[in-house]
């Protein structure tokens, strides 16, 4: 019970701090009433825009000093009041813009994923059956080459053969298609993160498996007969897959991020459009609330593997 | 490489815990690219343990791919190149791009500049920014895990939670936050991408730290009379530092592709070309990449080459090293 309490109190530390040194920075380095204002902000001779510029301050808590300005914003997010986006046009919740955007980065993600893991699980399993023979060693230069590729670059390579030249991907993505029509749009993107996550993913399995394979139990189903290809799947398999969860949560993170520059290549307008869109207009409710979702994940994440882990391997909770 | 490191090394590995070696492994990176090659560090089979003690000849086809980029950088200005910004004469009848040939090896850009001559010149910044990324890594990150690692006690506790915290910041959400909130000075990216390095440097240093700090050679030096920085200086460093060469290559990878990706958020450095921006700018839109694909594949293969050598050479030199982060 104490190690739970410890790693939620650990986690949610973390998410403080994560959100005052980025709530901080915006506020030291960024100028909030000139977002809000415009060039009004920095009018302090005219009587009528001191009054705009007091409104503004009352109405964000501005004139408050930073921490209890923390403490106020923090308040709101946790109740899921993200606050307003500063634009030209109103000022529309920044909830709603994540509530569109959001969905599309998950199911990015999530495709990304089913495909790494489906192609890196069979792949590992046939290269540790024949670990060090010309075909492992063929494979492990592969992986190689997979994760050197930097995402940006394949995705440039990928729409070059597959929607430029051969025309299967139309170029970008069209919001008011169907669901599925959507869905096939996200697929080569999809693939762009898939190829070096399934190249990681391959990687630490096989290495895994080949460790497994020279357990003695392997000896034993192998010697009562047990068929190769049974041991490999029924017996090898589900001892080996330890590191895997823990490297597929982590690698969702390190997703996340290419995620949001992949987004820009193929034109796929999710999180990674919306906080490059922000930043742009300085719009730092939604940069914040952005970073804030990505932060909570990848806490989130490394708590989920410790939970999974220390379901599976008692010996951590010992430790 | 002397006999005596050498055997160090092997007893650093051996105290080592083999159980918790994935568990941190991955946890040290946020990146991709180095989470999967950490993966390697787990017990290999004993066949490749013959193989283990030479880098192979892959690496030294790594290292002079990489010697011939660095030197061509820092060269470039001395080389036979056309000028990186300056229009070439248009061919009569047909408009640039024009296609790699004899005269323009990588072809030209929309301006009719030289992209061999501008990719050469994008690995001037490419580089920089790589090395001082990683540079910083090792020199901050470094010190601070070794003396968290050589102390422990409060202070390594507090060096520790700062660690978890900056791995616990999605990295390209940091890198974005800083050089949107500060400038896009070749400086300010440098040192943004050196801050990413730091917490992964950072434990690696501190757990090597922390396999040598008890060992006989620094009791002896205690017994002796040693101080603390006498100890960290001369014991401590000289073991710590060659294990950590491999981690620099790996991370100098991880930087050039940080600032590529920074450049597809029009987040990259201002002045000059790198090539992550010759990149964008060759695809970033679909008649370009169409009409003239040399324009971004010319850089792509260059980047994936120095990547690809960077990541196998580091990779090699860790297995030689036989890097490991421990769960201490």
């Amino acid at each position: 019970m104490r190690f739970w309490l410890q790693r939620f109190g650990m986690a949610i530390l973390l998410l403080l701090t994560v959100s005052a040194l980025t709530f901080g920075a915006m506020n030291i380095l960024g100028d909030p009433l000139f977002n809000i204002l415009g060039p009004v902000a920095g009018d302090t001779e005219n009587p009528e825009s001191i009054a705009l510029i007091e409104a503004a301050e009352a109405e964000y808590n501005l004139d408050r000093p930073l921490p209890v300005r923390w403490a106020l914003w923090l308040g709101d997010f946790v109740t899921g009041d993200f606050g307003v986006q500063f634009s030209e046009d109103g000022q529309p919740p920044v909830s709603d813009l994540i509530a569109e955007r959001l969905p599309r980065t998950l199911s990015l993600l999530v495709m990304a994923q089913l495909m790494a893991v489906f192609i890196s699980i069979p792949w590992a399993l046939w290269s540790a059956s024949k670990a060090n023979k010309p075909v492992d060693r063929a494979s492990t230069v592969i992986t190689f080459g997979m994760i050197a590729l930097p995402n940006f670059a394949l995705a440039v390579v990928l729409k070059y053969i597959f929607a430029i030249q051969l025309g299967w991907f139309p170029l970008a993505f069209t919001a008011n298609d169907p669901f599925w029509s959507r869905m096939w749009q996200m697929v080569l993107p999809a693939i762009t993160l898939a190829i070096p996550a399934a190249a990681v993913y391959q990687r630490l399995l096989r290495t895994d498996l080949i460790t497994t394979l020279q357990e003695d139990f392997i000896l034993t189903a192998r010697s009562k007969g047990v068929s190769r290809n049974s041991v490999l799947f029924k017996h090898a398999l589900r001892p080996s897959l330890f590191s895997f969860v823990t490297i597929f949560a982590i690698n969702t993170g390190a997703l996340i991020g290419g995620a949001l520059i992949v987004e820009n290549v193929f034109l796929i307008p999710g999180l990674g459009r919306a906080i490059v869109e922000a930043i742009l207009r300085e719009d730092f409710p939604v940069v914040l609330a952005i970073v804030m979702i990505v932060s909570a994940a990848f806490v989130v994440l490394n708590l989920l593997v410790d939970i999974i882990y220390s379901l599976i391997d008692p010996r951590v909770r010992a430790s | 490489m002397t006999e005596t490191t050498r055997s160090t090394d092997a007893g650093a590995s051996r105290a080592a815990d083999p159980d918790h070696v994935h568990l941190d492994d991955a946890a040290a990176s946020l990146v991709p690219s180095i989470a999967g090659l950490e993966a390697d560090a787990a017990p290999v089979p004993d066949s490749d343990k013959a193989a283990k003690r030479r880098v192979g000849w892959g690496f030294w086809v790594s290292v002079t791919w990489l010697a011939v980029i660095v030197l061509a950088a820092i060269l470039a200005p001395w080389l036979p190149l056309k000028d990186p910004e300056l229009p070439q004469p248009p061919v009569v009848g047909e408009r640039p791009p024009y296609a790699p040939s004899g005269t323009y090896w990588f072809g030209t850009d929309q301006l009719n500049r030289d992209m061999f001559s501008r990719t050469i010149w994008g690995a001037r910044t490419s580089l920089v920014v790589g090395f001082a990324a990683i540079a910083f890594g090792m020199l901050v990150g470094g010190t601070l895990g070794m003396l968290a690692g050589y102390f422990r006690g409060r202070f390594d506790a507090a060096v520790s939670f700062v660690f978890v915290v900056l791995l616990s910041f999605p990295a390209l959400v940091l890198a974005i936050l800083i050089t949107a909130l500060l400038n896009r000075s070749l400086f300010t990216i440098s040192v943004t991408l050196g801050i990413l390095a730091v917490a992964p440097v950072g434990r690696v240093a501190r757990a090597s730290t922390i396999s040598f700090a008890d060992r006989e050679f620094v009791l002896a030096s205690r017994t002796l009379g040693a101080r603390h920085p006498r100890i960290i200086v001369r014991e401590l460093l000289p073991n710590v530092v060659i294990p950590m060469s491999a981690l620099a290559l790996l991370g100098m990878a991880v930087a050039i592709v940080a600032e590529g990706g920074l450049a597809f958020l029009g987040l990259s450095v201002e002045k000059g070309s790198t090539w992550g921006k010759l990149i964008l700018n060759g695809a970033s839109s679909s008649r370009d990449l169409q009409e003239a694909p040399w324009m971004s594949f010319a850089p792509i293969i260059v980047l994936f080459l120095t990547v690809l050598a960077l990541n196998f050479a580091g990779d090699r030199l860790r297995d030689y090293f036989d890097v490991k982060e421990t769960a201490l």
